[in-house]
């Protein structure tokens, strides 16, 4: 209740924090914001004309069964990469003024979310002009991004708190996603994945994210809402657990910095 | 079913209500009851996992430093309090202590009313952006509203009286300039309670008298004012009561004259 009343009360610098990270990632950069688009679109070319050397599937459009699972997973690395190091960006301003501190972490993941809907716009296109169209499932996907903000949110209270600490978690971090992206049905799909490693896949709340947005964009079904519920339950648990770790560590902020 | 919810809403309004009148005729401003505070001294800052665990024996050792030792002080609404004592002796901590920038290790601080503390101008001034926009940011730090920002911008430009620089990014300006604009957003947030660390040193001479003048107002007003500073002149002017802190305990407190006249006669 605190969070909600404090950030009611300091809207205004969550909004300017927001903007800042949106433009400032690509100040001074020839192409500018327009790079938050290229970027991804890139990464997916070089994935799509890949993997499907390496991987033998007989996928149909492979490239767009990439592209569902890639966006929001990019979404989740970035945000992750971003909040571990964003107290520590603003050590300045933390030593000399109080201000809620959650605010850091929390523009990271909203200027994050603002990139990641400006991709789904290109991704809709996209759909749209491979043929494998859009369904009313669609309308599903606020609730699956919902629960992705939730589980983002306790990961960036957590990290962006211990990481002041501890600098080199950014790093463990960072390598701890790149094998986490081959933990989570991106470049492949659940099935190719044997019966009995299935649920150790599931361990990652992930997995049921990026499911549920393949279901609703791709395969044009109903997601899975018995792991959909279970991935909330637990993202409100890190969230609630995160919150509470934040607090305790943000009163050391000013003297570890 | 419904009249029960609506009856439960009432009762609930009136008990925040009775809730909120309890406040009004609780006239502390800021109440520090037994504060210790001690700084770790680094030699080396651990600040990498591995560091952590290696040298977890070695910094289990009283290497801290005492800072504050049982600090009690009560400050009513509406009083200015001087905080004296000589360089090291804490002040400036315990300044820190009340707006939350640091917490203590045991003790309470309770603080009652927005806080502006003008201990460090200018945080989250960004030189490369216009005064006005640096404005918003400051101002945005101390939790004011694009709105209320709005309202305030003309009475802090005109305070800080550089209308013809407000829109030169702020690198261009002199230290005495930044310091001008940094303390017109302070004391322009609208506070109930100020924390003022020895920063009328700033600015000429006429923008010296303009904040002194500027704070003054305020107290009328009826905010809170804690104020350090080494001039037992605008002390005795100024402040109603004075703490003095000596090596991180109060020695003396009490009506201002008194407790400058003994500080000066040890100190002096
Ligand atoms: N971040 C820190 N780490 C370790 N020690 C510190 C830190 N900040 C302050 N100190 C110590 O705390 C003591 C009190 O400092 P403080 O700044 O509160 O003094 P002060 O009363 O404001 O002095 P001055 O009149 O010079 O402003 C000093 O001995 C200082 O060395
Ligand atoms: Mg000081």
């Amino acid at each position: 209740m605190k969070l909600i009343k404090d950030l009611y009360q300091y809207r205004e610098l969550l909004k300017t924090n927001i903007k800042k990270e949106i433009r400032g990632k690509y100040k001074g950069a020839w192409l500018g914001v327009l790079w938050s688009f290229l970027n991804p679109l890139l990464m997916l070319a070089v994935y799509a004309i890949i993997f499907p050397l390496i991987l033998k599937n007989d996928i149909p459009h492979y490239t767009m069964f990439l592209f569902t699972a890639m966006m929001p997973w990019n979404f989740f690395t970035s945000t992750v990469n971003g909040c571990s190091y964003s107290i520590i960006a603003s050590g300045n301003i933390i030593k000399k003024v109080y201000f809620p501190r959650e605010i850091l972490p929390i523009s990271i993941v909203l200027s994050n979310t603002v990139n990641f809907l400006i991709t789904c716009i290109i991704m809709v296109v996209f759909l749209l002009l491979s043929g494998v169209g859009i369904t009313p499932y669609i309308l599903l996907f606020p609730v699956i991004l919902i629960i992705q903000e939730v589980l983002l949110f306790g990961i960036s209270f957590i990290l962006s708190a211990v990481t002041v600490y501890a600098r080199d978690v950014e790093h463990i971090v960072n390598v701890g996603l790149m094998a986490l992206f081959y933990g989570t049905p991106i470049v492949y799909s659940l099935s190719m994945i044997p019966i009995e490693f299935r649920k150790f896949i599931f361990l990652n709340p992930m997995t049921s994210i990026i499911e549920g947005y393949r279901s609703i964009l791709f395969y044009h079904t109903w997601p899975n809402f018995m792991h959909l519920g279970i991935v909330f339950i637990v993202s409100i648990l890190i969230f609630i657990v995160g919150l509470f770790i934040f607090r305790k560590l943000e009163k050391g902020f000013a003297e570890e910095l | 079913m419904y009249q029960s919810f609506l009856q439960f809403y009432m009762n609930f309004a009136i008990m925040t209500l009775e809730g909120v009148a309890m406040k009004k005729t609780n006239e502390l401003a800021i109440e520090v009851s037994h504060v210790y505070k001690t700084f770790k001294q680094y030699y080396d800052k651990a600040n990498t996992l591995k560091e952590k665990l290696l040298f977890f024996k070695k910094r289990s050792g009283n290497d801290c430093l005492k800072i504050l030792n049982d600090i009690n002080i009560t400050i009513s609404k509406g009083e200015s309090v001087a905080l004296i004592g000589t360089n090291g002796s804490g002040k400036s901590t315990l300044l820190k202590l009340m707006t939350k920038i640091i917490y203590p290790n045991s003790g309470k601080i309770i603080v009652n009313g927005k806080v502006a503390s003008l201990l460090e101008l200018g945080a989250g001034f960004h030189p490369d952006f216009s005064g006005r926009e640096n404005i918003y940011f400051n101002a945005s730090i101390f939790g004011m509203t694009k709105q209320q920002i709005d309202n305030r911008i003309d009475d802090i430009i005109a305070f800080s009286e550089l209308e013809d620089f407000i829109d030169n990014p702020v690198r261009t300006y002199s230290s005495g300039m930044y310091m001008r604009l940094a303390f017109a957003v302070a004391i322009n947030v609208s506070a109930d309670i100020l924390l003022i660390d020895e920063i009328l040193a700033v600015g000429d001479q006429h923008f010296q008298e303009k904040c002194f003048a500027k704070i003054k107002q305020l107290k009328k007003e009826g905010k809170t004012i804690v104020f350090v500073s080494h001039s037992m002149e605008q002390v005795n002017e100024f402040c109603d009561r004075a703490v003095w802190l000596y090596k991180g305990s109060v020695k003396k407190i009490g009506a201002t004259k008194e407790v400058c006249d003994e500080y000066l006669k040890v100190c002096g």
